[in-house]
């Protein structure tokens, strides 16, 4: 298995104030990581940063096999990574379609449809809800289409790495659950690398490989999906057991 | 002057007028509601405007009409020239900065002016045809002045609504970290629309030289400013549509204060309907704190 994406010894924060403490971890091609910790452990300036939208103080992002450590966002995206933010982040005065439209930014054009018409079809294959709300405005969507429209945006990239903050909070537990299911499949199905943080534990955890404990911006504890929900003081402090 | 004709031609000057101001506001509704600046320094790239139609009408006797493009062209450079070095650095930074900033950059214009080209009042007179509408007499300037500002209101409608530009900046506006993170780059889009901005307050300098080709002056664009201000916030600052019917508004609002109190011994009419201007203003903020047409 290649290396999907590989962080090295990331340090970053906003202003003065430093969060993250020189994380390390790789995701390899095609598979789900996961990345557990309590709230302000630094899990999602983690993926900010890895995406560039906060920059790098020290250490290194390396994207199968190429160093893109100080790569801009807009870059990044049309390298095939993208970040499904935290909030979701959509545009709430565009219908559903002008939104996924955006996501395939990087490839559209005035002019031609082509860039992404079939990413397009795929989209509202996976999600026929949005395909029926299609007209709407992003913003009168309810928690669980938003969160659909979120990653479906992400998908017009046409990414091989997709970076998740969060992708159940606010859902019902029912969809929160099928939201995780459906990210398990399109890595097996279309060969994704995620990288995922969540609050809802118990269902990454199921789909996940591998998957990494963050507290106070450091990677305290990492392994393979069984060890970590096998392990006695992970399952008391994130599972409730 | 019988007394209907006199009614029409005041309302009529006044829309006329204000369909100007109304694309003079556009510009700086539009920075603000991309980037969230404040361009303090606005009515200066309006002097400028002025000035280039001024300049290529006496120098070269260019038809006023024709110094559009060079004013859209002078703007948008001018947009790209201040954006690099001054504006990007205080887009995060606080409101204070890039209103010192922008204020800078209308002083520097301001002074570069009076050093070109003294501080003289300067005006043109462009030969037109009148033009008889509903028994009032109007310059055919008047007339294509508004047109053209029209004619700018759509193309500025065009470009938002029907470009992938356009999308690409509503999208930005709506969702600055959305935007990153489907590829847009947020730097050049801010970039463009600064100086389309910039590019659009020009060119209604321009516009305004046509509309009424006198008092041209380096010191012409503070109250230009503060009316824009007026007119902004009325219309619900960051809204170019309603800029521009707050922009026709005051145009008529001032015509027919300026025409009522010209009749009233003992009193400024220019001075006063400022006067009334403002406190319209801070009516209309107390009864609507975001604007007419904000929400």
């Amino acid at each position: 298995m290649g290396e999907g994406l590989v962080v090295e010894g990331l340090e970053s924060g906003y202003g003065e104030m430093q969060v993250l403490w020189g994380v390390s971890l790789r995701v390899n091609r095609a598979s789900m990581t996961v990345v557990l910790g309590p709230n302000g452990a630094g899990k999602t300036t983690l993926l900010r940063t890895i995406m560039g939208i906060n920059k790098p103080w020290k250490g290194k992002v390396i994207m199968e096999g190429e160093d893109v450590t100080f790569v801009p966002p807009h870059e990044k995206v049309a390298r095939g990574m993208t970040l499904v933010p935290e909030g979701r982040r959509l545009f709430p005065e565009l219908t559903v379609e002008e939104n996924l439209l955006l996501g395939a930014y990087t490839r559209i054009s005035t002019r031609s449809t082509a860039g992404y018409r079939e990413a397009l079809s795929q989209v509202y294959e996976l999600f026929p809800r949005l395909r029926e709300r299609r007209g709407q405005k992003a913003g009168t969507l309810s928690g669980g289409e938003q969160q659909m429209l979120a990653i479906g945006r992400a998908l017009m990239s046409e990414p091989r790495i997709l970076l998740l903050d969060e992708p159940s909070q606010g859902l019902a537990p029912k969809i929160a659950i099928q939201i995780i299911d459906l990210l398990s499949n399109l890595r097996r199905e279309r060969g994704l690398t995620i990288l995922l943080v969540e609050q809802n534990i118990a269902a990454a955890l199921k789909n996940a490989d591998y998957a990494y404990v963050m507290e106070q911006g450091v990677i305290i504890k990492e392994g393979e999906r069984d060890k970590i929900l096998h392990d006695e003081s992970i399952r008391q402090a994130y599972l409730g057991l | 002057m019988p007394f209907a004709d006199l009614v029409v031609g005041t309302l009529l000057y006044g829309a006329l007028l204000g369909v100007i101001y109304g694309i003079a506001t556009a510009g700086l509704s539009l920075i603000f509601g991309v980037l969230k600046i404040v361009n303090v320094g606005h009515g200066a790239f309006m002097m400028i405007g002025a000035y280039t139609t001024y300049w290529f009408f006496t120098l070269y006797g260019l038809n006023p009409v024709l110094s559009l493009p060079f004013s859209l062209a002078i703007g948008a450079l001018l947009g790209l020239a201040f954006y690099y070095p001054v504006v990007r650095r205080v887009i995060d930074a606080p409101e204070m900065a890039s209103l010192l900033a922008t204020f800078a950059m209308g002083l520097l214009l301001q002074e570069a002016a009076r050093m070109a080209w003294t501080s003289d009042y300067r005006g043109f007179s462009w030969e037109v045809a009148r033009l008889e509408i509903g028994g009032v007499s109007i310059y055919a300037s008047k007339l294509i002045a508004a047109g053209l500002a029209l004619l700018l209101l759509l193309f500025h409608y065009v470009v938002f609504y029907r470009t992938k530009l356009g999308l690409a900046i509503r999208a930005v506006v709506q969702d600055r970290e959305g935007a990153l993170v489907v590829g847009i780059n947020v730097d050049r889009i801010y970039a463009l629309s600064f100086s389309i901005g910039i590019a659009i307050t020009v060119a209604s300098g321009s516009l305004l030289a046509i509309y009424n080709p006198v008092g041209i002056n380096p010191y012409m664009g503070a109250i230009l400013t503060l009316k824009a201000f007026v007119i902004a916030v009325m219309g619900g600052l960051g809204s170019i549509g309603g800029a521009f019917i707050a922009g026709v508004l005051f145009g008529l609002f001032e015509n027919v204060s300026y025409v009522v109190l010209t009749g009233i011994e003992g009193v400024q009419p220019l001075v006063l309907t400022r006067f009334i201007a403002f406190t319209l203003l801070l009516v209309i903020l107390l009864v609507r704190p975001k604007g007419l047409f904000g929400r």
